[in-house]
């Protein structure tokens, strides 16, 4: 971790053209690298900063949030467990590969929006992961970004996983920061190539002072299946946004995501299913537990494209409220422009727990809080339960049960 | 004569979100450690409101008169309170908890019960043993609570947390309703088998059959919130074989009509 150039990206002059491609440059970077940072920070100058008028940003205001005090520093990364003849490491080390300069970008163009363009223009690090054919990943490979030794800092992750035909791996993503303010704006890509098989979970443990706007990005092949779940427990502000081209007949996604709110926590989560294929089925599941004055926002859009037959999507929002403070908002939206489809549903609650349940369970001596435990634990599972993660459920259990020991209910 | 394990006195209770719904009109009732009595009474009469209300359930509002438990007045104590004092309600109707395995709510429910962790080992034990007193599987206890459980398969779940729990007063409410006959016989063996002199059961049913199993000292029938009645275990006989009607003739009341709400 070493800090860079005072950076701040709020103000358009302060990502330069030059800094970028001098950052590419004092890396050993290639110059077709460089040349898209340069890029990106030109980008970064012309785009406007998200603000409530944009639908995706509706609940979610950025005015308080100071970016010009920020500045640009590295996070520590640690990956293990190498795919068979893969690679799973460095994104900057392996810049030099042909895959990388294919496919980095090619889902989440700098053009695209102001935090896009700053992380494509100054991401440091980053981790690639490639599958190359038939290759299947025994063990997960588990990437770890320790932000605990920053403060006052910009992170920009940038992850981007190939997986070629008929590859295999789970891919976790432990994210983890002190007390210090911080802010991340993270950028994962996901080529799932035909029948390829990718498992993506997505630990988001920020410390109390981390607000966190990320995109995960996939677009799927012919019969391939990607996964996602995300644990949101940490963080001030942690707005993630999953989008998912199902782009080749058969393609399969889910999109998971459980968040636990307490204090003034704030989760907005963006989801997107993109039916273009025939015969594409995806789920949408995202479920929000909140305590304290905690808030959640959820935005999610399926959209099945009129070539798109047979296409099957369901998108859920479920949400708890455990205080009277707390607040949720649902938005679910359908786009269907074919007639000839399986299913294509949407599902949306925000209230507080079931009284009776919670009275069940009280009447077998649990106090209240410990009965929240188990029914927060319990709205939880019905997601996790379908996640091949092994000794997630557990986990998940002991996570829930330990933030709601002090949670405000 | 020893402490009454439940001492109801005077109990008048409503609706809590409606005030003006008033069912439960003024219960006496004791009953002492092993003890069996029986709660009978046409459907609507208020036996099931009796039964939360003495639970503690924050659905209903005690209006007057006082619930002491082993002595101590815990009118106001809440429920997760009165169930680790040993208080016991196996529900008419349980509540599926969808994402709690049962294995989850016993582990919780015993460990509040017994003030400690119960060490895995010790607890798996147990719930083995249970649940083969039982004749229950034992991927039922992997199951989601209540969730997606037959008629019967709910009863004994109730059962299976009431042999787990130890309590010194069980309140089963309609336990034997939806029970297959076999079902009906291996419950009630089940709750004969946790019999202790200190045990106390208050038995909620519309139906003699349970009461051939166990046999109660005492019955009473409940009418319009009232104790109309308590007698021996013929009082139950005489109910199975005439109904309910002469003793509503005899009091002067007649049959309440179904009413929506009030
Ligand atoms: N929460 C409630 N809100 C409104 N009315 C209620 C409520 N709970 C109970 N009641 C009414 O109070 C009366 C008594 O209900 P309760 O369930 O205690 O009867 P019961 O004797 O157990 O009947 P059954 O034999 O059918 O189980 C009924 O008329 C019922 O509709
Ligand atoms: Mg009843």
């Amino acid at each position: 971790m070493t800090s860079l150039h005072p950076v701040h990206p709020n103000a358009p002059e302060a990502i330069t053209p030059e800094v970028a491609a001098a950052e590419a440059r004092e890396h050993g970077e290639p110059d077709w690298l460089a040349m898209r940072r340069a890029d990106a920070a030109r980008a970064h100058a012309s785009l406007p900063a998200p603000t409530p008028a944009l639908r995706p940003w509706r609940y979610t205001d950025l005015t308080r949030l100071d970016l010009a005090t920020f500045e640009a520093a590295a996070a520590r990364l640690h990956v293990t467990g190498a795919p068979a003849d893969g690679y799973a490491g460095s994104l900057a080390a392996a810049s030099d590969r042909e895959i990388v300069r294919t496919h980095l970008g090619s889902l989440l163009p700098a053009t695209e929006a102001k935090f896009l363009a700053a992380n494509a223009a100054l991401w440091r690090g980053g981790v690639l992961v490639h599958l190359p054919r038939h290759s299947a990943a025994s063990e997960p490979i588990v990437v770890t970004l320790d932000a605990s030794a920053l403060a006052q800092a910009l992170v920009y992750p940038r992850v981007l996983i190939v997986a070629e035909e008929r590859s295999e791996a789970t891919v976790v993503l432990r994210l983890r920061s002190g007390d210090a303010p911080l802010v991340v704006m993270g950028a994962i890509e996901v080529i799932g190539g035909p029948a390829s098989r990718v498992r993506l979970l997505i630990d988001e443990s920020w410390g109390a002072a981390t607000s966190d706007f990320s995109w995960v990005r996939a677009r799927l092949d012919r019969d391939a299946d990607l996964q996602v779940a995300a644990l949101a427990f940490g963080g001030a502000l942690f707005k993630q946004t999953v989008e998912v081209e199902l782009a080749g007949e058969g393609a399969t996604s889910g999109i998971r995501a459980v968040a636990l709110g307490d204090a003034d926590q704030h989760f907005d989560f963006v989801t997107l299913q993109d039916h273009v294929a025939p015969s594409t089925t995806s789920i949408v599941e995202v479920k929000a537990a909140l305590a304290g004055a905690a808030r959640s926002v959820y935005y999610g859009i399926t959209r099945v494209a009129a070539a798109a037959t047979g296409a099957d999507a369901d998108q859920a929002n479920y949400n708890l409220l455990l205080s009277g403070a707390a607040k949720a908002d649902s938005d679910p939206v359908l786009e269907i422009l074919t007639a000839d489809i399986v299913r294509c549903g949407h599902h949306a609650t925000v209230g507080p727990v079931d009284e009776d349940a919670l009275f069940y369970l009280e009447s077998r001596g649990l106090d209240r809080r410990s009965a929240l435990q188990l029914l927060v634990a319990g709205f939880f599972h019905s997601i996790v339960g379908e996640l091949p993660f092994a000794g997630l459920a557990d986990e998940l259990d002991a996570r829930v049960t330990a933030k709601l020991a002090t949670a405000a209910l | 004569m020893s402490t009454p394990i439940l001492d109801v006195r005077g109990l008048e209770v409503s609706v809590a979100a409606h005030p003006d719904i008033k069912i439960v009109r003024g219960v006496d009732l004791v009953v002492r450690p092993g003890e069996i009595h029986a709660l009978m009474g046409p459907n609507g009469s208020g036996k099931s409101t009796l039964a939360s209300a003495i639970a503690g359930s924050p659905a209903y509002r005690v209006d007057a008169g006082q619930v002491f438990f082993k002595g101590e007045n815990m009118t106001a104590w809440r429920p997760d309170q009165r169930a680790r004092a040993g208080m016991f309600l196996s529900f008419q109707y349980p509540t599926p908890i969808p994402g709690v395995t049962m294995v989850n709510l016993l582990r919780g429910a015993l460990k509040a019960r017994r003030g400690v962790e119960v060490p895995a080992r010790e607890f798996l034990a147990e719930l083995r043993a249970t649940l083969q007193q039982l004749k229950m599987d034992e991927s039922f206890a992997r199951r989601y609570v209540n969730d997606g459980f037959s008629g019967g398969e709910k009863k004994r779940a109730e059962i299976l947390q009431l042999g787990m729990m130890h309590p010194e007063l069980a309140i089963l409410d309609e336990t034997d309703s939806g029970l297959d006959v076999d079902a009906l016989r291996t419950v009630a063996e089940g709750v004969n088998a946790l019999r202790r002199p200190e045990l106390g059961i208050l038995i909620i049913t519309h139906y003699q059959r349970i009461l051939d199993y166990i046999r109660p000292d005492v019955v009473h029938v409940l009418v319009q919130g009232r104790i109309v009645r308590s007698g021996g275990p013929d009082l139950a006989q005489q109910i199975e074989r005439n109904g309910y009607d002469p003793i509503l003739q005899e009091l002067g009341l007649s049959r309440e009509p179904a009413k929506a709400g009030a």
